[in-house]
């Protein structure tokens, strides 16, 4: 009986309309959540943890890195569940939603290249280095860009959603491969590669708080943003059916 | 107020880079909502012949 | 039954490609125009030369198996052909396969014939010669697959050829890797199994899930 009640519910967000107004709903909580934690996060970050003994006040860009870094491959991780969803399913809304992932998870591998070369460059003297992490990264950046661009090309928008999320689930095999053999090749070609967490897990207790905060306010950002894009596809794709119409009706 | 770092130009960068993305994420889809609204209505306005 | 439609696709994309002439010499053109410029770019000094080899004769195989790409399926998406895969008996996936296989035959066969030439051409050391052309034919078949699957996402598209690269691209970063790190090895008179092994395990994959999601990304864009 529940179960049923469930299902029916489910079922019901693969209708535009209902997706459209929990969206509506869900996104302003989701928002306020995140400028919540990131408030706290941001505090913390900043003020009451104290510099690190020696990396100094560089090693506060941590709080804004690591989060970006692991938001960039959940998100990917995110849009391969809604890939697999939307191409066996054939969902609509779905397919809207892990097209909209892209451009946010694009934004954040770009934060976590930014800020790694800025955190490298009074650190390792450098503003790159062609090392495991940052090479993987930027690879990661384009395949990205590569969705969106594919997503972008096609006229009709749900062939391109689908044949983009084919791509998707083509990078999330990849994805392992190319770390690993990138990994490989910087310790054959360099050595004594530099390694950007030699601290991660030495991490003292009192430098963990604004890491977790930073970690959710990301991730409800994502979230956020995520209904946010994926609201707009929708409106722009049905802008001449009816319920698009009518709600423009109600609010004019 | 504004805490006095070491290496302040990277942090504040960083900081500011990462304040510039997440705003561009949360105005961005606000515009695109609003010219999309403001598309539909234009429409409408052209086949009923009402502005109102 | 399904072997028969396989060569006869093959047999009527090699003639096409013999007749077209000046199309089918295209990868070598590439290959030795890579070849002659390095040297004259970077300096004649035969160490740099040699460390560069592996490099430079792969990013050419690369870059010519990239060239045939945009044509690989749109003719037949044009004319109705493509269609006719998936009404016919034999099934689509193997006549994918015999496409990429000649694509493979007419873009790679020739870069790998000629590449002990081109290596000696950049002082790359004898004894890496075997290794380089074992790793070009392990390797190439994996970017013709890619090259393939990046070809099929792009079929329903009128700028395909940008995306195209941007596609591959990533896609192609674990082959470079290896198939390079095995010449080398060898050139530097170490051991290159590791890597061979690792690429024919890339080789064993691609061939076992790229026509899969090939045949899947044509038949969206068909639909």
């Amino acid at each position: 009986m529940i179960w049923k009640t469930i299902k029916v519910n489910f079922h019901r967000l693969g209708s535009p309309p209902t997706f459209y107004r929990l969206a509506e709903v869900l996104a302003p909580w989701l928002w306020g959540g995140f400028a919540v934690c990131a408030a706290i996060g941001l505090y913390q970050a900043l003020y009451v943890v104290p510099p690190d003994y020696q990396q100094s006040d560089s090693f506060r860009i941590l709080y804004i890195h690591v989060p970006s870094a692991w938001q960039a491959m959940a998100g990917y991780v995110v849009m391969t569940i809604l890939a697999v969803i939307a191409l066996v399913w054939r969902i609509r809304t779905v397919e809207i939603m892990a097209m909209a992932g892209a451009p946010i998870g694009a934004a954040f591998t770009f934060i976590c290249l930014a800020t790694g070369s800025l955190w490298g460059r009074p650190m390792w003297g450098t503003w790159w280095a062609w090392d495991a992490r940052l090479t993987s990264m930027l690879v990661l950046l384009f395949i990205y860009l590569g969705i969106m661009g594919l997503y972008a090309a096609f006229e009709d928008r749900r062939k391109g959603a689908r044949v983009a999320c084919i791509l998707i689930l083509v990078g999330i095999v990849n994805i392992p491969i190319i770390h690993f053999s990138v990994e490989w090749w910087t310790t054959l070609h360099q050595g004594a590669t530099i390694r950007l967490f030699s601290g991660e897990s030495t991490l003292h207790e009192s430098m963990m708080p604004p890491l977790v905060w930073m970690t959710i306010a990301v991730k409800l950002m994502f979230g956020a943003a995520l209904l946010d894009r994926a609201r707009n596809d929708l409106l722009d794709q049905d802008r001449r059916k009816g319920w698009v119409q009518s709600r423009l009706g109600e609010t004019a | 107020m504004i805490p006095d770092f070491e290496y302040a130009f990277y942090v504040w960068t960083s900081y500011g880079i990462f304040a510039a993305v997440i705003a561009w994420q949360f105005i961005q889809p606000q515009l695109r909502k609003r010219r999309i609204e403001a598309e539909v209505r234009e429409e409408r306005a052209l086949q009923t012949g009402s502005y109102e | 039954m399904i072997v028969r439609s396989m060569s006869a696709l093959i047999a009527r994309d090699l003639r096409l490609a013999i007749r077209h002439g000046g199309e089918s010499l295209m990868p070598l053109i590439f290959l030795f125009s890579v070849i002659i410029l390095i040297p004259l770019g970077v300096g004649p000094g035969p160490n740099l030369l040699a460390a560069i080899a592996p490099g430079m004769i792969w990013v050419a195989a690369l870059l010519a198996s990239l060239l045939a790409l945009e044509n690989l399926f749109r003719p037949d998406l044009d004319d109705g052909t493509l269609e006719q895969w998936w009404v016919g008996q034999c099934p689509a996936g193997a006549l994918v396969v015999a496409r990429l296989f000649s694509h493979w035959l007419i873009t790679a066969v020739p870069v790998i014939v000629f590449a002990p030439l081109a290596a000696q051409m950049l002082y790359l050391p004898a004894e890496a010669l075997p290794v380089l052309v074992l790793s070009l034919l392990i390797g190439t078949p994996i970017l013709s697959l890619v090259g393939g699957l990046a070809a099929a996402l792009t079929l329903g598209t009128n700028r395909g050829s940008v995306l195209l690269s941007i596609l591959v691209f990533p896609l192609i970063v674990p082959v470079l890797i290896f198939a390079t790190g095995a010449v080398s090895a060898a050139a530097d008179g170490m051991s290159a199994r590791a890597h061979l092994g690792l690429l024919g395990a890339l080789l064993i994959l691609a061939i076992t899930l790229v026509p899969l999601a090939t045949s899947a990304a044509l038949r969206l864009n068909i639909e």
